[in-house]
């Protein structure tokens, strides 16, 4: 410091320290007054941009969630359609082993084949079911077309293959529903793997029981005939006619080749001959229509039964898949929702680290503020005192 | 006693001359600039009486004033500091809280549009999100708009200063070499020492605004220099600076010395004061910060249209472009003889740098310069449509009959964002749905399952023809019926611009489907790829993404505030520390004054009262006689 001090200097200097004085409390003013220890990024350059990829991180939590909440509801709404149709189709078996009892008449079995429809148009009815917003539910992508037609017995799926994907974490997607054509259409015939079929023109008594893969590692899903030759003794010949094997038989004996195998109960006529085929998908629908005319059968000859008995055989078969696939299809549904579950809980962690991390970064820390607000009021105050106190002294005073 | 009374008489004018200094020094106390002046007495050469040597009383030498010119000089350059941080502290402020206020940060817009984008991929067919998303578009693009059009209006501004400035400056040197002529013809004897205030306080002005050196002259006036060395005022002559259009945009305000006629472009050398801090902000904050706006957006809009042309609207069209904005614009150089064009297009993201280049043809070829260093830049390309010139991004043909010398500028990012625009308008056309999908025969009798298709090149011009995986045998499939291709499972086919992989075993027979998704209402295969954008790294060779990119900006222009604020800080505490410095030689200090006001005072009076004694001698003397 100069030794010597101009008047007009020193009353400058006294009014710099003021006004400094004050733009610090008025800063610490406006940071208690938003909360906020960063008022402009030149407050901290890098916590400002910091903040920025945060905020955005934070955004995209946040909007991870709601999608995860859209996928829930529509997970659970695909969940208790499933159930539903697992339910009646459970239903449609029930009747099919009451109708199968031999007790059963055929006026019986008629009123129980017109419940097997009834259920079946409710089946109908889930497939073609509508979400909250007015959109299939299983019609895969193409959601707003009816995904199952009917035109007498044969079933149409109008929709697609695809599923819509919702973006529930980073990086982390679950569909929201499965397509028709997987839950209703991609039924496997049969056991899953082939399916015994009594060839049409049989005479016989012989009916196919179930059939079961044995060797997979043998089995090479070509499609077999199987031909009575004596009424003991039978041949397969593969898709080339090419002859696989000949055994004796006896009604209820296993007919077992390549890996495969099923029953046959009943006597075959000499010359009836059966099918053994990879498994086709067909839709659950026209099984269950198959099944109810096999069930409306009207008995009035062994030959009738028979058939009936086939029919009812291969549609208890069936009924089983449709189960089975109902079931993976819904078990794998629950599974996204747990997923979503399991994301939603990482989502809230996260969200809070964010906030947390954001609070600390952008958010003043009040005791500190409302401190700091003290001590520079106490200091402007003892600087106006004192501006106060030396402007007073001049030797004009005592002159 | 004559003598007594002579002496005393000498006295009492020169205590009054002092008395008077004393009264002026008080008087401007409050005056800035004024310099406090001292009456300086020396002692009347006396006569000799015999063999002693009598003085004959005191007189007023001269007035000086107290005056350094080394602190002055320290205060001169502490101004010009100040003068240029405080410009540059406010015009950075704004870009500073343009960026940060949430009503016109982009970030926030940002978020809601990609927000609105995910919103529209959970529910592809509601038309109020599909609008909603078209509102945030048409939200984003103004604030794009917006916040380039903020910071070209600070461009503009800081052409208006300059040009005020100018004037102020031209003003200043014409009042300097005033008084320098005033202080010439007034006689070296007498210190005109008001002069040498006004002079000293018209060159402490001229300082805040442009950084000056002086040089004093013997006859009293001081030389003013700027730059690097250009005289502005010498002796009585000032010179004048000039505000003109710069080389490539003639709104862009330049400045030029103008002496005897010759005009000298003085940008780069004048970098202290009001002038160097409006020019270092334009060419630091503004200019960076505009480019790497236009750089965001331009790597928002074309990757995000890129994505949008990928995907399938309601109507079963492939969508067009989402946001426009314009290519690179080419400026010509004033200074062309020859006519050459130039057309550039944004050809990759990644390289993108948001900068100026410089085209300049040297009679043969082009050569490449950075604009903003003028450092020579390498490039490929012959500038041909076939083989374009390629740097920072962008892909530029040249034609037109360019003459040696010539200069083309390429704006890669400055002003682009503020051609943003959204013109997808009708909710129907967002391409959410994928283009393409597949599916699988239900009379496939393997277990083997296709993937959702994922479009690769959209331009394929087989792009949405049906196309059909036939397997052959359980390792071998045909596509569209000819051909032999092996099977591994899950790697990705590629056909006709589509993309799928299959897994599982199929069956020979079994057939898979590619084919365009029209009616996939429902679908939303791009609208997630679309909402990947946001934090995909596209800029930078691959490791920015735009958010990221908009937070570095952000953080730039925060930490140059910072260090302006603190900058400005220090130049204001040496600022205030030279002003005390020269106002310890030169203020007045009041209750100095009193004491010489009292001293002097006091002297007087004991000069007249010798004259009072001379008289009672003169008295005595009498007395005796009679």
């Amino acid at each position: 410091m100069p030794s010597r001090v101009s008047t007009l200097s020193t009353l400058n200097s006294s009014v710099n320290l003021l006004q400094r004085l004050q733009a610090d409390i008025d800063l610490t003013g406006r940071q208690i007054a938003s909360g906020r220890r960063i008022l402009t990024p030149a407050d901290d350059p890098i916590s400002a941009a910091r903040s920025i990829e945060i905020r955005e991180a934070l955004s995209r939590t946040q909007q991870f969630d709601r999608n995860a909440t859209i996928a829930v509801g529509r997970l659970q709404q695909e969940e208790s359609a499933l159930s539903l149709a697992g339910d009646v189709v459970q239903r449609i078996r029930e009747l099919t082993v009451q109708a199968s009892n031999a007790t059963q008449g055929n006026e019986a079995r008629r009123l129980i084949a017109v419940e097997v429809r009834s259920q079946l148009e409710q089946l109908v009815k889930i497939a073609n079911s509508r979400d909250g917003n007015g959109s299939y539910m299983f019609a895969g992508t193409r959601d707003d077309v009816q995904p199952v037609s009917q035109a007498g017995s044969v079933f149409t799926y109008n929709g697609d293959d695809g599923q819509r994907q919702i973006q529930v974490g980073e990086g982390r997607t679950v569909a929201d529903r499965d397509p028709g054509s997987d839950v209703f259409f991609r039924v496997r015939r049969g056991n899953g793997d082939f399916q015994a079929l009594p060839v049409a023109g049989n005479t016989g008594g012989g009916i196919v029981g179930n059939g079961s893969l044995v060797d997979p590692t043998v089995y090479d899903r070509d499609t077999y005939l199987i031909t009575f030759t004596a009424a003991d003794t039978y041949e397969v010949r593969d898709s080339s006619a090419a002859l696989v094997t000949t055994a004796t038989f006896q009604p209820g004996d296993t007919i077992a080749f390549r890996g495969i195998e099923f029953t046959v109960e009943g006597q075959p006529d000499i010359g009836d001959s059966f099918t053994a085929a990879p498994s086709q998908y067909q839709d659950m629908f026209s099984m269950i229509s198959d099944l109810a005319d096999a069930i409306d059968t009207a008995v009035n000859s062994d030959l009738t039964r028979v058939e009936m008995s086939n029919g009812i055989n291969r549609g208890l078969e069936n009924l089983d898949q449709a189960l089975g696939n109902l079931l993976s299809v819904r078990t794998q549904a629950g599974a996204r929702l747990a997923v979503v579950d399991d994301q939603q809980n990482a989502n809230s962690a996260n969200a809070i680290t964010f906030q947390e991390t954001l609070a600390r970064i952008e958010d003043l820390d009040y005791a500190e503020a409302l401190s700091r607000l003290s001590a520079q009021t106490g200091v402007l105050e003892a600087a106006q005192r004192s501006f106060v106190r030396v402007q007073g002294l001049s030797l004009f005073n005592f002159l | 006693m004559s003598g007594m009374i002579g002496i005393s008489l000498t006295g009492l004018s020169a205590f009054q001359a002092a008395l008077d200094t004393t009264s002026n020094n008080i008087a401007n106390a409050n005056t800035p600039g004024y310099s406090r002046q001292t009456a300086n007495l020396v002692t009347r050469v006396g006569a000799g009486a015999g063999s002693v040597f009598i003085g004959a009383g005191t007189a007023v030498g001269s007035i000086s004033r107290s005056y350094d010119s080394l602190l002055a000089g320290q205060l001169q350059t502490a101004n010009t500091n100040v003068g240029r941080l405080e410009t540059l502290d406010s015009l950075t402020g704004r870009v500073n809280l343009l960026l940060a206020d949430p009503d016109t940060g982009l970030n926030t817009a940002l978020q809601d549009f990609f927000g609105a984008v995910q919103d529209l991929s959970n529910d592809p067919t509601s038309l109020p999100t599909r609008q909603a998303l078209i509102g945030q578009a048409e939200g984003l693009a103004n604030r794009f708009q917006n916040a380039d059009a903020q910071l070209s209006r600070l461009g503009s501004e800081v052409n208006e200063r300059l040009q005020q400035t100018i004037s102020d400056i031209n003003n200043l040197a014409t009042s300097i070499a005033d008084v320098n002529n005033q202080i010439a013809t007034s006689g070296v004897d007498a210190l005109p020492n008001d002069l040498f205030d006004q002079r000293d306080r018209l060159i402490s002005e001229l300082s805040r605004l442009v950084a000056v050196q002086t040089l004093e002259q013997d006859d009293g006036s001081t030389n003013v220099f700027i730059g690097s060395g250009q005289g502005l005022v010498v002796g009585a002559t000032a010179q004048t600076l000039a505000a003109r259009g710069s080389e490539f945009d003639p709104t862009e305000v330049r400045i030029s010395y103008a002496a005897e006629g010759n005009v000298t472009p003085l940008n780069d050398a004048l970098n202290g004061g009001q002038i160097g801090g409006l020019l270092e902000f334009r060419d630091r904050i503004l200019n960076p910060a505009r480019e790497s706006l236009g750089q965001t957006a331009t790597a928002f809009a074309e990757a995000f249209n890129a994505q949008h042309r990928n995907g399938m609207d309601v109507r079963g069209t492939l969508g067009r472009d989402f946001f426009a904005i314009d290519a690179p614009p080419a400026l010509y150089s004033g200074n062309n003889t020859g006519s050459p064009t130039a057309t550039a297009v944004v050809t990759d993201l990644g390289a993108l740098t948001g900068g100026d280049y410089v085209l300049q043809f040297d009679g043969a070829s082009y050569n490449l310069r950075d604009a903003a260093t003028g450092a020579s830049l390498p490039f490929t390309g012959t500038g041909t449509a076939a083989d374009p010139f390629v740097f920072g991004g962008v892909s530029v043909t040249v034609g037109g009959a360019p003459a040696a010398g010539d200069r083309i500028l390429i704006r890669t990012g400055n002003g682009l964002a503020g051609t943003v625009r959204n013109i997808v308008t009708d909710p129907q056309s967002i391409a959410i749905a994928g283009a393409t999908t597949s599916s699988s025969s239900f009379a496939n009798l393997g277990d083997a399952v296709i993937s959702a298709a994922r479009t690769v090149d959209s331009s394929d011009p087989n792009f949405l023809t049906t196309s059909t995986i036939e397997f052959l045998t359980p390792s071998t499939y045909s596509v569209n019926g000819a051909g032999s291709f092996a099977y591994t499972e899950g790697d990705p086919i590629v056909i006709n611009g589509s993309e799928v992989s299959i897994t599982g075993i199929p069956n020979p027979g079994d057939i898979f489907t590619i084919s365009s998704n029209v009616g996939a209402t429902g679908d939303n295969a791009n609208g997630l790829l679309m909402g990947d954008v946001q934090s995909v790294d596209i800029l930078d060779g691959g490791i920015i993404s735009i958010n990221e990119n908009y937070g570095r900006l952000v953080s730039d222009i925060g930490s140059t505030t910072n260090q302006v604020v603190a900058g400005l800080e220090a130049g204001r505490a040496v600022q205030r520390n030279a002003e005390l410095n020269v106002e310890s030689v030169s203020g007045v200090n009041l209750d100095e004054e009193a004491a010489r006001l009292v001293q002097y005072q006091q002297a007087y009076q004991a000069s007249a009262r010798v004259i009072n004694v001379a008289a009672s001698l003169f008295d005595t003397v009498l007395g005796i006689v009679r």
